[in-house]
């Protein structure tokens, strides 16, 4: 009963209205390159400081929600990961658009997005203070081993083993640049103060992704006659939904777990996800031209993590990410510790948290199935329009984050980067991996060596850092594995 | 893009304003440059205190301008880098302004910076985290000296302010720690109620919801004066260490503005510092409001700049980004 009375605070229309605004206003923050859900989130935070609690929360929730799906649609469209967490989206979602399929890469993205913001959200709801446990047990090996496994990604997921493997080396070696996590000494910054935090991601990762593939773009339009594309139905056929479905529960199972770890975050997950759901998947050979599967796994994931981390949030008090931790500073600034108490002296409050997840995710689904048809007509614009408004947005893009002229300079470098990684058949991926994974490993392997004194034994000693060591080994071990196996057979059946 | 535009609205404003430029001020809006990103704790005092400040002055809004990067160094370098006319103004925070020129790399000095108010400080609670083998300071301090450099104190960043502040501590107290450096207070948090570290420095409000919890227990706090959130927490001094220590943010500008300028906004950040509103909204964020003029905010900044150069050199952390 009380269940039923502390929900109907959420169904009031008033907070609907509030909700489904901050989906929609949060959706289209994510669709724009360098403006992020973390942004939205704390530019919000002083209108609701007059807000109800429940009404004032759920709106941000709902700006965090709809910006961590709004990104896919710059990714599938343009190449440009609207914000990090879609940056393996581009993978699938960008091929599959340019055969004309941009509908169905966007249709996918939505009922990916839903079906892993709808399976962490019911995990929120029924497990979150039996599940935050999880969060506690995260000290830094486990935080290394974890990222060491992650960066086994690379080995399966770039064709050629080399250059895969440099790729991955170089975006360590970039992610490097900064501060030094432990000593705090700069490195690599040659003087300039604009380095001193180190390289800023997303302008990287425009310059990585997007404007690269404008100078590809370029070349072909020279000469070239302009194709329009056309914009096929949003529903994705019956058989690829059948083909989808594991990707969907890999996805989602591994963006809820990933978003109770603190600080992991949903571009991590949603790598992670997509490389698991390819090696899992009878035709791995079909990820990466435009497979729907593709896209189911990574979407699915990285809107799993949005209402998977407020279950540390909730539960312990813990933020998980920025935006969680924009999100603590609404909970305090309406006088809510988050935490154990919570639960017990306000349940209205954690209901209508959990409701409005729920409600914000189904709000998402609505606007992104209503808005495919808007979203893809970009692609009918013509290529030569297209390809320099997508210029100006990089550099829009790159500036906004944090209005340092350093940060163009990046994001043109890495444009170039990618362009000649590109033509040499140098995996991107590779280098966004290591560079999001690059410092979570080096710092925690540095911090759990002060900690341990270097006894290196006593740092792999714990349960979950073992655990995914030996999953480590076994990655790195699977494509020669499969290239073995592959080759028996080859051998068996002689031509 | 703007740059040009503003740089002709600013040499129209200085030809029609003239030497009256006291009494139009503000004809445009003030920009304050934030050098953290949009969201945290100076960020979001800021945004209030550009909403109060409104009440006090008529005119153009204030204007919130987030400059992050360098722990601080970029926007408050942008901040004394601006045309000193009272238009470009910046938070002031003991980072930045105290710590990072002592390490090098930074194009400004203490020298450089007019200071205007300051707005509050940071509080700095020591607390034991999860499966600590301590629970209050005397405790502590017992382990600290049965087991020299080995009780881990998590911070939130090498070289940051509660780095420096326990290293500064540990000094007074003839103790020694393992500070383990962590990207950021709330990463360090996680750490802390999960038990990966002994101890770690806090804020007030980044403390109360676990010590609230249970999780994790207030051992002492770097104050002259026991705190009204944690009135059964000890001062170190009560303990037999004289020590106190905080950081702290206020409003800062370059040098040269007009002394008349510098005056009005004095008087302007007086009124919406000690502005009742103001004062309430900042204890809801678990901000500690603590208005000081121009004069006294730089005792306070060159008084800790000077502590924390010795303790900076003792590291063997002196210029090192030079």
């Amino acid at each position: 009963m009380d269940i039923l009375q502390h929900l109907s605070a959420v169904l009031s229309l008033e907070v609907m209205w509030f909700i489904a605004l901050g989906t929609l206003g949060g959706l289209v923050i994510g669709a724009l390159p360098g403006l992020t859900a973390t942004m939205g989130v704390a530019l919000l935070i002083p209108l609701t400081f007059g807000m109800t609690p429940v009404a004032g929360l759920n709106m941000l929730i709902g700006i965090y929600i709809g910006g961590i799906y709004g990104g896919c649609i710059s990714a599938i469209l343009l190449r440009t990961p609207g914000t990090p967490s879609s940056a393996a989206t581009v993978l699938d979602g960008y091929p599959l658009a340019q055969k004309g399929e941009a509908g169905k890469a966007l249709g996918m993205a939505t009922i990916a997005s839903f079906v892993g913001g709808l399976f962490a959200a019911i995990v929120l709801a029924t497990l979150a203070p039996q599940l935050a446990s999880i969060a506690l047990k995260f000290g830094a090996p486990e935080y290394f081993a974890l990222a060491l496994f992650g960066l086994t990604i690379i080995a399966s997921l770039s064709g050629d083993l080399l250059k895969g493997a440099i790729a991955g080396l170089l975006g360590v070696l970039i992610s490097t640049v900064g501060a030094d996590p432990i000593s705090g000494v700069s490195r690599y910054t040659f003087g300039l103060p604009g380095f001193a935090a180190g390289l800023s991601f997303t302008p990287a990762l425009i310059g990585l992704f997007a404007l690269s593939e404008v100078f590809v773009q370029l070349e072909k339009i020279v000469g070239d006659k302009i194709v329009t594309l056309k914009v096929s139905g949003r529903w994705p056929s019956r058989a690829e939904m059948r083909e989808s479905v594991p990707a969907l529960v890999r996805g989602s199972i591994i963006g809820t777990v990933i978003g109770i770890v603190p600080g992991v975050g949903s571009g991590t997950a949603s790598w992670i996800a997509y490389n698991e759901a390819r090696r899992a998947s009878k035709t791995p050979e079909k990820f990466g031209t435009g497979h729907v599967p593709g896209v189911a796994a990574t979407e699915s994931a990285n809107n799993a993590v949005c209402a998977a981390a407020l279950i540390p949030l909730l539960a312990l008090g813990i933020p998980g990410d920025v935006v969680t931790a924009v999100l603590m500073g609404g909970l305090m600034i309406q006088g809510l510790a988050p935490g154990p108490m919570l639960f017990e002296s306000r349940p209205d409050i954690i209901v209508g948290i959990f409701g409005g997840t729920f409600l914000a995710t189904v709000f998402m689904f609505i606007f992104g199935m209503l808005g495919i048809g808007l979203f893809s007509r970009i692609l009918l614009i013509p290529k030569r329009l297209l390809t320099m408004s997508i210029v100006t947005f990089c550099f829009i893009g790159a500036f906004s984050i944090n209005l340092n002229p350093v940060d163009l300079y990046t994001m043109v470098a890495f444009g170039v980067l990618g362009y000649v990684m590109q033509k040499f058949g140098f995996s991107q991926a590779a280098l966004c991996i290591a560079m999001i994974l690059g410092p979570m490993a080096e710092a925690n392997l540095r911090r759990g060596l002060l900690q341990t004194r270097d006894n290196v034994l006593e740092f792999v000693s714990g349960p979950i850092t073992i655990t995914f060591l030996v999953l480590t080994v076994l990655s790195l071990l699977w494509p020669l594995l499969r290239d073995f196996k592959a080759r028996r057979r080859m051998a068996e059946q002689p031509n | 893009m703007l740059r040009p535009v503003s740089a002709i609205l600013g040499a129209c404003a200085l030809l029609a304003a003239g030497a009256a430029a006291a009494q139009d001020f503000p004809s445009r809006p003030v920009q304050v440059i934030v050098p953290y990103a949009a969201g945290g704790g100076t960020d979001l005092s800021a945004r209030i205190m550009a909403d109060i400040f409104q009440k006090h002055v008529k005119g153009p809004p204030m204007v919130i301008r987030n400059q992050p990067g360098g722990g601080g160094a970029i926007g408050t370098s942008a901040a004394l880098h601006a045309r000193p006319d009272g238009y470009t103004l910046g938070m002031g925070a003991q980072g930045p302004l105290a710590l990072l020129p002592h390490y090098g790399g930074t194009d400004y000095k203490l020298d450089d910076v007019q200071f205007i108010a300051l707005m509050g400080r940071n509080l700095q609670l020591v607390v034991a985290c999860a499966k600590a083998p301590f629970s209050d300071f005397k405790e502590f301090m017992a382990y600290a000296k049965a087991n020299p450099k080995s009780l881990q104190v998590g911070n939130s960043g090498a070289g940051g302010a509660n780095h420096i502040a326990m290293e500064a501590f540990g000094r007074v107290a003839e103790v020694s720690f393992e500070n383990v450096p962590f990207g950021g207070a709330s990463e360090a948090m996680t750490a802390c109620v999960g038990g990966h570290v002994h101890a770690m420095v806090a804020t007030p409000a980044e403390a109360l919801p676990h010590t609230k919890s249970g999780a994790i227990k207030p051992l002492f706090i770097m104050e002259e004066k026991r705190i009204d959130t944690f009135p059964d927490t000890p001062t170190a001094i009560e303990g037999g260490v004289k020590f106190t220590w905080s950081s702290w943010k206020g409003v800062i500008g370059p040098k040269g503005m007009p002394a008349d300028v510098v005056a009005k906004l004095q008087e302007a950040l007086k009124a919406t510092f000690t502005d009742e509103e103001f004062v309430r909204r900042m204890q809801d964020l678990g901000e500690f409001v603590d208005y000081r003029d121009g004069a006294a905010y730089e005792e306070l900044a060159r008084n800790d700049s000077q502590t924390a150069e010795a303790i900076i050199r003792d590291l063997g952390m002196y210029q090192m980004n030079k």
